[in-house]
């Protein structure tokens, strides 16, 4: 393990604003929606109404069961906890790869290898990296809790919970970087197992009380923060599940690393081709065959969360009779929407169009990576124009993104379709999805236009999107100021079906979104290539 | 007519001024060699050459067009081998070589065969498979299969092994029967010696000497070794032309300039020869010279 203490410091250095951006994220939404307690359930007239509200399968599916609503310490953990461990889960599976696989794939390992540094040393400053990054956001969500006013033990309690569950993803994504051999498969194999631990939760708390699935939740690591009762009766041996479970991973993957060799993965890479398919012989070709597998993820994964979110929904519209008053809060949500289950499909919607822009940016950005790693290079000096290799990404970004959007869409109306023998809802919510779509252009445009213009500042797409995110799903709940809700791109495009059909602002945020592509992708024509 | 014309060409990142007034000029179906220390600016060159980089001020023409603005249309004519290939990890050597081949508007196919099978290339395996070497045998066998005017290859054989890079040598060899031309950029002087009939020295952005092997030999001095009857007089080594010399004794010995050669040899008989050696420059010393960063960097008298 010699040089291990260099490695770390190189790996925290690296990754000090990837790990900050999202902490920081994260540890704000628990202490404020705590903060908005009051004028959250105050509405409601008295928590029964949000009891029942929680009870409802499609609420407990999203957020998990409630165990106490009665004080705004458990609802947070109950509103925002549950997401926010899986969301840590996502960091926790990237930066772990980002710091191992990734840095392996690129060659920087080995030069460091070939310097005092240990077999494993790499990967163990990876991991403590990783976990120094769960354990900042535990404390984080610990402190702010604590200042929000609420009792110490339970917040220690929610901060641990909040450290150990994204811990188990550190593990998964240090298993995952041995596996493969590509950084971009141990990203997609270590995102779908914290995708299925979302799932299996979710059906198994959308399962009625006392049926035996109601257990399966045991099984998914995301959910034990919550299973740890934090504000009731704080159930502390739970937090051995993720301890143990983060340290077998961590074990075997030092063990998988043990058996494999530098640069390689533990599955084999099977020879190919040795002449081209007609298919790959263009650019387009060429930038489909290397976009298809992460788009394809993203299509299963959108494609089953509608099927799931989709399937649930019918069981709203008895809730609605039950009671009237949580028309309020929903339509809050919905932007007053009067069906219950057009307020879910429009604030569903709504999240789904700014993971959907997440999906666009994520496919543009591929063209950066090409430049850095030389690839873009190879492929300028033949007779491709740059603007003939930024339009294929371009392309691939655009309509991939808009086909999950509508993929999105159709499936969330399926089953209601299925059961009523009608595509009306179907066509609402596919229309829905797409009137957002363009949503999506604009973030596009502008990671284009930053890339063709500054490249330098690419970054600050993110900061929209997480803007955009942060204020779809938080920012009306926690009363914020209308007019700062609506700083984001989707704002001005109609809700369907709660509000009319307009086209001028789908139509002109489309064509915002073209003219911000094309002087990207002028100003891409123009600057110096970026190069390895 | 020349392939490529680089007149007072400067490019900056940041502050660094990478190209600082450099001149090059390479003709129709001449191999000209680039050498330079590291960092001296060879890449650089070839990469504003391809219209990857933006000169700052200068003028260059390639193929008789301009790089930047008509890039894609001289592409079709050039074939370029950078000097660290980086493969797409999931695609193989052999789809690499058609699709590189197909952008740059279609590929020998007979040739293709032959090159795989000179250079002992395997083109099923991944990108993520091969070694070094053989990333860069997938660049080349791509940019030598193309039917193109000009080879710009930026250190092609920095991998390859002996017995590849003499293939490599036989190829471009032959490829010159051919009459095209090629920019080569290498650290390898025995390469460059073999292959090239014009090189040009590059130091800090600054083309400092170009010419034939020949004309660049007459720039350097040659070694003399002389041993006596009688005792040296001092005075030879005040000789003008005449460097390091080292007087001991019944021995001489001193680097000449060329030109001082014939008064050297004439003032050396009267003492009474008794073994002379006389041993040419070599290449390596020229390089050295100028890849010496103390050094004057120039030795035009
Ligand atoms: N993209 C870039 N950004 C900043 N500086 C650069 C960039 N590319 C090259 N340089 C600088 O320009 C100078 C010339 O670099 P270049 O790569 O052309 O050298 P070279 O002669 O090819 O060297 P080597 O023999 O090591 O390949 C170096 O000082 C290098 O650091
Ligand atoms: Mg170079």
């Amino acid at each position: 393990m010699t040089g291990l203490g260099t490695l770390a410091r190189l790996a925290l250095r690296r990754n000090r604003w990837f790990y900050l951006a999202w902490i920081l994220g994260m540890a704000a939404v628990a202490p404020a929606t705590a903060a908005a307690y009051e004028t959250i359930v105050g509405p409601l007239g008295g928590t029964g109404a949000l009891d029942l509200l929680a009870g409802n399968p499609t609420m407990r599916a999203m957020l998990g069961p409630p165990y106490d609503l009665t004080s705004p310490g458990p609802f947070t953990v109950w509103r925002v906890g549950t997401f926010m461990a899986t969301v840590a889960g996502i960091m926790a599976v990237l930066g772990v790869v980002r710091v191992s696989r990734a840095d392996e794939e690129e060659g920087r390992t080995e030069l460091l290898r070939s310097g005092v540094v240990g077999r494993h040393a790499p990967l163990t400053a990876a991991v403590l990296v990783g976990l120094a990054a769960c354990a900042v956001l535990g404390l984080l969500v610990a402190a702010g809790m604590v200042a929000a006013g609420e009792p110490v033990q339970g917040s220690v309690a929610f901060g641990a919970g909040s450290a150990l569950v994204p811990a188990v993803f550190v593990g998964v994504g240090a298993v995952t970087a041995q596996v493969t051999s590509s950084a971009r498969a141990a990203r997609g194999l270590g995102l779908a197992v914290l995708g299925a631990a979302y799932l299996l939760r979710a059906v198994a708390d959308a399962a009625p009380d006392g049926s035996a699935t109601r257990a399966l939740a045991w099984l998914s690591p995301v959910q034990w923060m919550a299973l740890v009762h934090p504000y009731g009766d704080e159930r502390w041996w739970v937090l051995l599940l993720p301890a143990t479970l983060t340290a077998l991973l961590v074990a075997a993957a030092f063990a998988l690393e043990a058996r494999r060799d530098h640069g390689a993965g533990l599955w084999a890479v099977r020879a190919g081709r040795d002449r081209a398919a007609p298919s790959l012989l263009s650019v387009g070709g060429l930038v489909r065959r290397l976009q298809r597998g992460s788009l394809l993820g993203w299509l299963v994964g959108l494609g089953v969360f509608a099927l799931g979110m989709g399937s649930l929904s019918g069981s709203f519209d008895t809730m609605l009779e039950q009671i009237p008053v949580l028309e309020t809060m929903l339509r809050r949500l919905g932007q007053g929407a009067e069906q219950l289950v057009d307020a879910f499909f429009v604030a569903l919607l709504g999240v789904v169009a700014v993971l959907v822009a997440v999906l666009a940016v994520q496919l543009w950005q591929r063209l950066a990576a090409e430049e850095h790693r030389g690839h873009a290079e190879l492929l300028l000096a033949t007779a491709v124009p740059r603007a003939r290799l930024a339009t294929a990404y371009l392309v691939v970004a655009a309509v991939g993104s808009t086909a999950a959007s509508a993929l999105f869409g159709a499936l969330l109306g399926l089953p209601e379709s299925l059961s009523q023998g009608d595509v009306a809802p179907m066509l609402g919510s596919l229309g829905g999805a797409l009137v957002l779509a363009p949503g999506a252009l604009l973030v596009l445009g502008i990671a284009v236009l930053l890339h063709g213009w500054l490249p330098r500042l690419a970054w600050l797409v993110w900061a929209v999107v997480g803007w955009s995110l942060f204020m779809v799903w938080v920012g009306s709940l926690l009363g914020l100021p209308d007019w700062l809700v609506r700083l984001t791109p989707w704002a001005v495009l109609p809700a369907l079906p709660v509000e009319e059909m307009d086209w001028a602002p789908v139509l002109s945020v489309t064509a915002a979104a073209l003219v911000l592509m094309a002087l990207g992708v002028w100003g891409y024509s123009r600057r110096d290539l970026r190069l390895p | 007519m020349a392939v490529i014309e680089i007149h007072d060409l400067v490019k900056r990142f940041g502050s660094t001024v990478a190209l600082d007034g450099l001149d090059l000029t390479v003709a129709a179906g001449e191999v000209h060699g680039f050498l330079g220390p590291n960092g001296a600016g060879k890449s650089t060159t070839i990469r504003v050459l391809l219209g990857l980089l933006r000169a700052d001020s200068g003028t260059a023409r390639l193929l008789g067009g301009d790089p930047w603005a008509d890039a894609a249309q001289l592409h079709r004519r050039l074939a370029y081998v950078p000097g660290d290939v980086n493969l797409w990890p999931g695609l193989t050597g052999g789809e690499v070589i058609d699709l590189l081949g197909r952008l740059r508007g279609g590929l020998d196919e007979r040739r293709r065969a032959e090159l795989l099978e000179r250079f002992d290339l395997d083109p099923t395996r991944r990108g993520s498979t091969y070694s070094k070497g053989n990333r860069q045998k997938v660049a080349l066998v791509a940019a030598l299969a193309s039917d193109v005017e000009l080879l710009l290859l930026d250190e092609p054989t920095a991998g390859l092994d002996p017995l590849m890079e003499a293939q490599f040598r036989e190829v471009v060899r032959e490829d010159r029967v051919d009459g095209r031309a090629v920019l080569l950029s290498s650290h390898i002087l025995s390469e460059v010696e073999r292959l090239c009939d014009r090189v040009s020295i590059i130091r800090a952005g600054r083309v400092v000497e170009s010419g034939t092997l020949a004309e660049l030999r007459h720039l350097t001095r040659t070694q003399v070794r002389a041993e006596f009857a009688s005792p040296v007089p001092a005075a030879l080594a005040a000789l003008p032309g005449v460097h390091d010399a080292v007087v001991h004794d019944r021995t001489f010995s001193a680097q000449v300039e060329d030109a001082a050669l014939g008064d050297l040899l004439s003032r050396l008989a009267p003492l009474g020869v008794r073994s002379l050696t006389s041993t040419p420059p070599t290449l390596e010393e020229l390089f050295l010279r100028h890849y010496d960063r103390t050094g004057t960097g120039t030795t035009r008298p």
